[in-house]
């Protein structure tokens, strides 16, 4: 064993550097992470969860969600748009200059090049960013998941493989809670879902004295028996609502976008 | 030593060996050139681990740059503020107005004039007295709610209701505000309902 010290070293520096690397690393960037700003308006980003949508995590913890579902948005670039939103002097020229320019889908140099002909030429232009990739496009996403997104998620739920579609922004995407509940029942309401049926978040009863305000509205192949009606469980109601707390709508300053309201 | 080194001398039963060579020249330029590549690589992709820095941004500067500067946008953002705190409990939020309270300003014509000039002038001056919204008589009456505003906070409110609850009618500037200010009756009076529609817009 005259190689053993050498041995020793060697796996000290092997385990020591992926430690080095996988934990203190990404704890010294993200481990004092805190709630960040939403630009233009100045809220907090984001803001805790309901206590019903932070049971909802565990349900979908429990219920094995993140095997098929992923929530993290990847985002490939940014798509500058500019647009003439008033004209100081000129007005004909500068109508007949943007009609002959490429306003859309251009980069940070190109926009700016572009903004300073047309107010050279006399119009008032805005430029727009707006986020461009294929996971954006998909599900509607303005802009990518960012760290700061999971800071109320414990464990965090990121999952690997996309089975079913990316969750980062349901809550935007499919608001209606109705619906959620409906489709946790029956996945078969939309086309070729592979999503297995979460019957038992539900309670299948018989009517009493009057319907339950809170029964599903099924389409008649998913419908109960006559005199009965499907009731969510609480398990149900919280996966909802965790669900409709996922949006990754808010313009940050790590995801810049120029959110809609601010677009005259 | 001497045991090992008799064996070794043996053919038949002969354990393999190594020697100690130097190691290739061209390993070593391989690997420096990987590593060199490496930290191109890493400069110019990692953000040097910046914690706001994200793909598909390389560098702290790039993020700065693609922040959206927007005149219009910050100035509808003021707007809004201001209009739910002086404006909205009467007109409401959805700019729809209040039977018995307040005339609606979504698609009045009132607001989404040409000109903003004769807009400015009723929370300015204040307004009182029969006038005609959306083919609907009203008889209110409004205090010089924005005579305190500052221009700009002004200003972000006439572009709020100008732009929103599908009103498209343009921004107005704070040297707008200020040049209207400049040139009003400044006697206090509440403007006669009778007269809007007299001014110039």
């Amino acid at each position: 064993m005259k190689t053993g010290i050498g041995v020793f070293f060697a796996v000290v520096l092997t385990l020591g550097g992926s430690w080095f690397g996988f934990v203190v690393a990404p704890t010294m960037q993200l481990g004092s992470a805190k709630q960040t700003t939403v630009l233009v308006t100045g809220e907090t980003w984001p803001q805790q969860r309901t206590g019903e949508a932070t049971l909802g995590l565990q349900v979908y913890r429990a219920n094995g969600c993140a095997a098929c579902h992923t929530e993290q948005i990847r985002q490939d670039g940014t798509s500058f748009e500019v647009v003439l939103t008033g004209v100081k002097k000129n007005a004909e020229a500068v109508s007949n200059l943007v009609a002959t320019m490429k306003l859309s889908g251009l980069n940070k140099d190109e926009a700016d090049a572009a903004a300073t002909i047309v107010t050279d030429a006399g119009g008032k232009v805005e430029t727009y960013i707006s986020a461009t990739g294929a996971d954006i496009k998909r599900y509607n996403a303005l802009r990518r998941s960012v760290a700061a997104d999971y800071l109320y998620d414990a464990p965090v739920q990121l999952g690997s493989l996309r089975a079913g579609p990316d969750l980062a922004n349901v809550g935007a995407r499919l608001a209606d809670a109705s619906w959620q509940l409906t489709h946790l029942y029956a996945p078969g309401i939309v086309k070729n879902s592979s999503m297995p049926s979460f019957k038992f978040l539900f309670e299948v009863r018989k009517i009493g004295s009057t319907p339950s305000v809170e029964a599903l509205n099924l389409p008649k192949e998913f419908a109960p028996a006559d005199g009965y009606e499907v009731v969510p469980k609480a398990e149900a109601k919280q996966l909802v609502a965790y669900l409709l707390s996922l949006r990754a709508d808010a313009p940050l300053f790590e995801a810049p976008f120029t959110p809609a309201t601010t677009k005259p | 030593m001497s045991d090992e080194s008799k064996s070794c001398s043996l053919p038949s039963n002969a354990e393999p060996t190594a020697t100690r060579s130097t190691v290739p020249m061209w390993i070593i330029v391989v690997t420096l050139l990987l590593l060199f590549l490496g930290f191109v690589f890493f400069d110019r992709h990692s953000g040097w681990f910046d914690s706001k820095v994200y793909a598909p941004y390389g560098t702290a500067d790039q993020v700065q740059a693609s922040q959206p500067v927007s005149e219009t946008g910050k100035m509808l953002v003021v707007g809004k503020q201001k209009y739910e705190m002086f404006c909205g409990s009467c007109h409401g939020s959805d700019g729809m107005g209040k039977a018995g309270v307040a005339p609606p300003l979504a698609g009045s014509e009132i607001v989404v004039a040409k000109g903003f000039h004769r807009l400015t002038m009723i929370p300015l001056q204040g307004l009182a007295g029969p006038i005609k919204v959306k083919n609907q008589d009203w008889n209110m009456n409004m205090a010089a709610m924005g005579a305190a505003l500052p221009d700009y906070d002004l200003a972000g409110v006439m572009t709020y209701i100008r732009n929103s609850w599908g009103n498209k009618a343009g921004d107005v500037t704070a040297e707008d505000i200020k040049d209207i200010r400049a040139h009003m009756d400044k006697s206090g009076a509440q403007i006669q309902g009778s007269k809007l529609m007299e001014m110039s817009e």
